[in-house]
């Protein structure tokens, strides 16, 4: 069964995620899924969301798997530091990672610091979407096919 | 598990192409980014090694009009086909909703074929899922190799359940059979998106599949 977000959770995410922007002065972030799907995103003009995404989703999950080898339950965290821009990945839930993107002006202890508190918001957002999400969903949430031939033809 | 953005109108669905090392998987992406129009697909990226075996996974994203009202995002996947690199196949694997597996049609490599099919069922029950339930097509790929075996048989080793499932021979480098199997997953990934949410939104109107 599909993840669902509607508009309300869309907006609700969006807030906390400018709010930690805001506040740490990154320039931008996303939070996807154990699977690599995009499921919200803020100020990330520059950087394609969809391959950020799947490789924070790969990188994440490739150091779950260093921490199991370390006898570590798991890090919750991962930090590439680069020369202009770095990275900080944090997990939300057991399936849902914030991936947040800053350059060399703002400082990563400031974009850890503020992530603890976003963190904790999102993760009650999304403890209350999966509770949503057992419930009877509305009638508007059924899709039509509209494609007769081929999706995708070679050119 | 599919995911949809009610805010963005967008439907997400993930397609992982499964199979041994060097059956063609990362070939049958590598066509389709060079022949699918710019305006249908985004770059391919693959994390290889310094001998262009995948190490990670290649990544691909496709956008289509498919859904009413809905902008319709695949994110195609590779597995690394290599035996050792299995745990990195289950993390791939994780939220998949439709799977080609491409098998190497030559007579030596069934064994292999066989190997990766197991490894695929194993690997989706260790996650919940299971194959019977999951879109999935299948690639006999490398038919232009001198020493292939019938498709009859590869039919017999690898796609003996009560329901047969869409196969298709190809010759991935060149293009023979990527589009094919390309549009049959979609379809069935696409069928089985809609089939169950319409079930679960209790719509009493006819399943739309044209």
């Amino acid at each position: 069964m599909a993840l669902s977000l509607m508009e309300e959770d869309i907006e609700r995410l969006g807030r906390t995620m400018r709010n930690l922007l805001e506040r740490s002065e990154a320039d931008g972030c996303l939070l996807c899924d154990g699977g690599g799907y995009v499921l919200s995103q803020e100020g990330l003009e520059q950087v394609d969301p969809l391959l950020l995404s799947a490789l924070g989703a790969g990188v994440f999950a490739a150091s779950r798997e260093l921490a199991r080898v370390l006898g570590e339950d798991e890090f919750s965290a991962v930090f590439h530091q680069g020369e202009v821009r770095s990275i900080f990945i944090r997990a939300v839930t057991a399936d849902v990672l914030l991936v947040i993107i800053f350059s060399r002006g703002a400082h990563a202890g400031l974009v850890k610091h503020y992530a603890a508190p976003a963190v904790a918001e999102l993760k009650t957002a999304f403890e209350q979407v999966a509770a949503r999400e057992h419930r009877v969903p509305h009638r508007e949430r059924s899709f039509v096919l509209t494609q007769n031939g081929p999706l995708f033809e070679r050119e | 598990m599919s995911f949809v953005n009610f805010a963005k109108r967008e439907v997400q669905l993930k397609i992982v192409y499964y199979g041994p090392g060097l059956c063609g998987k990362t070939t049958n992406l590598q066509f389709v980014h060079a022949r699918l129009g710019a305006q249908s697909r985004g770059n391919l990226t693959s994390l290889a090694t310094s001998q262009e075996r995948t190490l990670f996974f290649d990544f691909m994203p496709l956008v289509a009009k498919a859904i009413e009202n809905f902008t319709t995002r695949f994110q195609l996947y590779t597995v690394p086909g290599q035996v050792m690199y299995n745990r990195t196949r289950q993390l791939v694997l994780r939220g998949v909703d439709g799977v080609v597996f491409v098998a190497d049609s030559q007579w030596n490599l069934m064994a292999e074929n066989v190997e990766s099919f197991k490894n695929l069922e194993e690997n989706l029950r260790l996650q919940g899922d299971d194959l019977e339930k999951i879109p999935y097509v299948l690639q006999y790929n490398k038919r232009d190799l001198p020493e292939v075996a019938p498709t009859h048989y590869l039919d017999f080793v690898l796609n003996n359940r009560g329901v047969r499932r869409p196969r298709f021979n190809a010759v991935a480098t060149e293009g023979n059979g990527v589009f094919e199997t390309l549009n049959m997953i979609a379809r069935l990934v696409l069928h089985r998106f809609v089939q169950a949410h319409s079930r679960q939104a209790g719509a009493e109107e006819e399943l739309v599949l044209v």
